[in-house]
């Protein structure tokens, strides 16, 4: 630029690093500077190295800082320029910067602790419990009172009790698992459909085969309610359960050094899950089935259905609906299969087809066959969930 | 020549709220005779709803994507369920493997820093810049064939491949203390920073379309357009008026991250900065401190060029060209009132003025910051000043004032920023931060000389024409003032001095004849990307880059063909220029022939 130099830069003694009397400074100051010589400059004595008093001021950008360009950002975002760099004896910002980082010790620096803060089912609690308390609760209610109505009222007012409360039992579902550690993020399409099929086959099936193994059907098959009764009162211990896989790998999570050991440490809490909620489950099967002495259902029937179905959700609720909505087709397909088979088998010539549902039959009783397909699609679904719910991504927060 | 420019933002332009946008218009609007195309992600979902500004006409397409949607894809439902492998559920084996090597790549390049000599690393001993780039180039282009890569990033092996990463030899011990939510976390950011490769703007009426692309900002900004150079060869403009990687570590994330995790952020962030630095053609800071910046990660000198952020001049044409020097003995200090700001220390200044000159006067302007703290500090200031300077009269029996005025532009006696300079004859600047001093430049634009602290890009604006004292010294701010309040003739020289350099340097007009002048340089050295018509006598020559006319853009135009390939006997020489082109030329030859 053309124009005399006007910049006056000066530095007075107000700065720790100076030396110097300032008297002998007056001697080459500008003329026309009104200078009064009655003041005396304060000449501070500072310490040998400036740097500690920065790294003093600066104490916690430094400690929090992960290298040297940090440390750069925030001296500059404080007002340091080159030239204030150079009273420290430095080049420019970034080798003040790099000294600074090498002086500090590293306390930020060493990975610190992850305060854990507890996810967002655990603050709810109250919420979804009295959700998943509600199907069981109206299920309950429902066969009281068809019970206690037993001889009184005719057959369209039962069926009009029934069909309240399994619409109180249905709106209660929906709520249970609109929210609450049983929320799926993004569900596959098929899975309510199986799972009504599976349902249904838990009610009505152990009648079908019986009847379709000894000739044929008759008509009206018997139901036996009182699984769908045990079911629906053993949603509450699978929030729970689901609420505590969630929690307990999130806590191993926080404190583990690799995925493997991560891994190790999350499977034995998904065995102990799913076998908490086998007990819980059988458990209210019993006392189901006591209210209801109708023909034995059996109870490892309806418990390995609400195993499969605990598994299914998990793995949905996790990020993986499509292994679960895979699970259920297949029990499904079997329990589909298996009245087709024997039905089949009376065609003449193809009574090999007939065999194997016959030979379970004749081993575990009509229940046999929910108990087989149930049974094999809970295992391997276990399988797989032991596999890919002890991976870390499946229990990122984000 | 028309040039179509694709404008680059991340959070900027279009949006109402957005950063920088300011300028960018200035930009669209100030340069008519180009297209432009604007790209733009946008950082929030408040920032959508907010809306857009007004374009203008000339803004040829808007293509907007959104960089904080926290749901992934939307996942088709199969039937046959596909057991999800590690993965995700969308690649076959070769993507699988050409997948895992890229972000191999990438990550043992991120852990690894950006200073490591090539022979420190285990498997692989690239540099971990040649790494970076092989991994976020073969991740483009994965997405690019595929899709599917917002779900892969954020499967089980991407984190297998951190762990394994962190836990290779040579890496700082930051990195090498990572746990597993740290994996995770970082896994979470790396997608959220990797999110615009997966955006559908990589194609041939997208950002390969236009002939320049402009990024608008370092950083996320840059990355779509690293991305157009490497599929389309597309030249490369970046402007920065902040430094991203500066404001990357400033910036506090919404989620308190660990160590590792902010460290290997770091290390993404300046690789990327590099490449981006390395890939450009030209990139221009808004002032030298951005300059050292960009030269720190790799710029090379050749390709910086200092273009200063315009500011509308004419509104103080009247106060600069004026002979008002205005009123006698008056300070002025104008902006907006915050602790940075530092009026504690222009009062103590005031103070000692005072004791030279018992007849100045300090006038102080401005609203200040909103929020609590700029209150409380305004307080204070109005009551320091009550205490150090006590109200003066004439004599015995007229009502007094204060030798200090705080006062805001919009009252009745200053109605606008003009006056409020127009006010004094010395403008000053005690701040202890600053950025770039934009109140600096208009007291410039009013040819009022200034005294101002040495702080942030002061003395680049300044250069000459005004009196630059340290920061925190009131002292040296008092002598400063007092010896130009004492020299009229001195104010009126630096004022001039001042006027002049703001308007060779700080206007809108100087912004936009720099970026005119950049565009046509790079539209020129560009290789010819669209196909030129072959030149009929040599047809194996070099492409001819101006060759074709600005509508061969436009859809429905006819292919340019020679008006007169063979010059017939004894009808005059046809000059070269007229074959093979299409002639709007009166005088060509059939031109004349109902008439003649």
């Amino acid at each position: 630029m053309g124009g005399p130099a006007e910049v006056e830069a000066r530095g007075t003694g107000s700065e720790p690093a100076d030396e110097g009397p300032w008297e002998v400074r007056s001697a080459v100051r500008a003329p026309e500077i009104a200078y009064h010589p009655g003041r005396r400059a304060a000449v501070r004595r500072g310490p040998a190295d400036p740097v500690k008093v920065l790294m003093h001021r600066h104490r916690d950008l430094c400690e929090r800082a992960v290298d040297p360009l940090e440390i750069a950002a925030g001296l500059e975002a404080h007002g340091l320029t080159d030239r204030t760099a150079a009273r420290y004896r430095h080049r420019d910002v970034f080798s003040l910067a790099e000294e600074l980082y090498a002086r500090v010790p590293a306390a930020g620096r060493s990975a610190r602790a992850h305060h854990e803060r507890p996810g967002p089912d655990t603050e709810a609690r109250a919420g979804w419990t009295l959700t998943a308390l509600l199907p069981g609760a109206a299920c309950l209610a429902t066969a009281g009172a068809l019970r206690a109505t037993e001889g009184v009222l005719g057959g369209g007012a039962r069926f009009a009790v029934t069909a309240a409360g399994a619409l109180l039992v249905v709106l209660g579902l929906r709520l249970c698992l609109r929210a609450g550690p049983l929320r799926v993020p993004a569900a596959a399409g098929g899975a309510t459909l199986y799972v009504c099929w599976l349902l249904g086959f838990a009610v009505y099936g152990d009648g079908l085969i019986a009847q379709v193994v000894s000739g044929g059907p008759d008509g009206h098959w018997t139901a036996a309610p009182a699984p769908l009764l045990g079911l629906s009162l053993a949603l509450a211990p699978a929030a729970w359960c689901a609420h505590l896989f969630a929690a307990h790998a999130r806590r191993r999570l926080a404190g583990s050094h690799g995925l493997s050991e991560f891994g190790a440490r999350v499977r034995p809490v998904l065995f102990g899950v799913v076998a908490l909620f086998l007990c819980a489950t059988t458990a209210l099967l019993y006392l189901a089935g006591l209210g209801h002495p109708g023909p034995g259902a059996g109870l490892t029937g309806p418990a390995a259905l609400g195993a499969l179905l605990l598994l299914a959700r998990l793995l949905a609720v996790h990020g993986f609906p499509e292994p679960a909505a895979t699970g259920l087709a297949a029990a499904c397909a079997v329990e589909v299969a298996a009245p087709f088979l024997v039905l089949a088998g009376r065609l003449p010539g193809l009574d090999l087809l007939a065999r194997p549902v016959d030979a379970v039959v004749a081993a575990a009783g009509p229940g046999g066959v929910a108990v087989l397909a149930c049974g094999i699609a809970a295992s391997g679904l276990l399988v797989h969930a032991s596999v890919t719910l002890t991976r870390a991504s499946a229990h990122a927060s984000a | 020549m028309l040039v179509r420019i694709g404008l680059l933002t991340d959070g900027g332009y279009p949006y109402a709220t957005g950063e920088s946008r300011l300028w960018c218009d200035r930009l669209v609007r100030g340069l008519p005779q180009h297209e432009f195309d604007l790209f733009a992600l946008s950082r929030s979902a408040d920032q959508e709803r907010q809306g857009w500004v007004r374009l203008p006409d000339r803004v040829g397409r808007v293509r907007t994507a959104p960089m904080w949607t926290r749901e992934e894809d939307a996942r088709s439902p199969r039937r046959t369920g596909r057991f999800a492998t590690g993965l995700g559920r969308s690649y076959g084996r070769r993507d699988r493997r050409r997948f895992t090597a890229h972000v191999t790549a990438l990550v043992g390049a991120v852990c690894a820093g950006v200073e490591t000599e090539p022979g420190a690393g285990g498997a692989d001993t690239r540099p971990a810049s040649a790494r970076f780039t092989d991994g976020l180039y073969g991740l483009a282009e994965l997405a690019r064939d595929g899709g599917g890569l917002r779900d892969a990033l954020r499967s089980e092996a991407s984190v297998r491949i951190v762990q394994a990463a962190c836990r290779a030899p040579g890496t700082g011990r930051t990195v090498h203390g990572a746990t597993v939510p740290d994996y995770l976390a970082f896994v979470a950011e790396l997608e959220r920073a990797l999110r615009p490769l997966s955006l559908d703007w990589y194609e041939e009426d997208g950002l390969g379309g236009v002939d320049l692309c402009h990024a608008a900002s370092g950083g996320t900004a840059a990355l779509p357009g690293l991305l157009a150079k490497r599929f389309f060869g597309v030249p490369l403009l970046v402007t920065e008026h902040g430094v991203p990687l500066r404001a990357h570590y400033l910036a506090a994330p919404e989620a308190p991250l660990g160590a590792p995790v902010r460290a290997m952020l770091a290390n993404f962030h300046g690789l990327l900065a590099a490449e981006v630095y390395r890939q450009a053609a030209i990139v221009t800071p808004g002032n030298t401190h951005v300059r050292r910046w960009q030269e720190r990660f790799g710029a090379h000198r050749d390709k910086l060029r200092t273009v200063y952020p315009g500011m509308e001049a004419e509104r103080f044409g009247d106060v600069g060209e004026g002979d008002d020097a205005g009123g006698p003995g008056t300070l002025v200090w104008i902006g907006r009132i915050e602790p940075a700001k530092d009026l504690i220390a222009l009062l103590h200044a005031f103070a000692e003025v005072r004791r030279a000159e018992p007849d100045a006067r300090l006038r102080i302007f401005g609203a200040p910051v909103p929020g609590a703290e700029g209150e409380t500090y305004l307080a204070h200031c109005r009551a320091l000043a009550a205490q150090l300077f006590p109200d003066e009269a004439m004599d015995a029996h007229t009502v007094g004032d204060n030798p200090v005025t705080f006062e805001e532009i919009g009252g009745p006696e200053v109605p606008d920023l003009a006056e409020a300079y127009a006010a004094g004859g010395v403008v000053i600047l005690s701040s202890v931060v600053e950025g770039f001093p934009i109140s600096l430049v208009e007291a410039m634009f009013c040819g009022r000389a200034t005294v101002s602290t040495d702080v942030g890009a002061v003395v680049e604006v300044v250069g000459g024409t005004g009196v630059v004292v340290p920061p925190r010294n009131p002292r040296a701010l008092a002598d400063a003032c007092v010896a130009l309040l004492r020299d009229p003739e001195r104010r009126a020289r630096l004022g001039a001095a001042a006027r002049a350099r703001a308007l060779e340097l700080f206007t809108v007009e100087q912004n936009l004849a720099a970026f005119r002048d950049i565009y046509l340089d790079l539209a020129g050295h560009a290789p010819a990307r669209w196909a030129t018509p072959v030149d009929p006598r040599d047809p194996a020559g070099p492409p001819r880059p101006f060759a074709t006319p600005p509508e061969a853009h436009v859809l429905g135009a006819t292919r340019p063909g020679p008006v007169a390939t063979r010059a017939p006997a004894g009808a005059g020489r046809v000059p070269s220029w007229a074959i093979g082109a299409t002639g709007v030329c009166a005088g060509a030859r059939g031109a004349g022939d109902g008439d003649a």
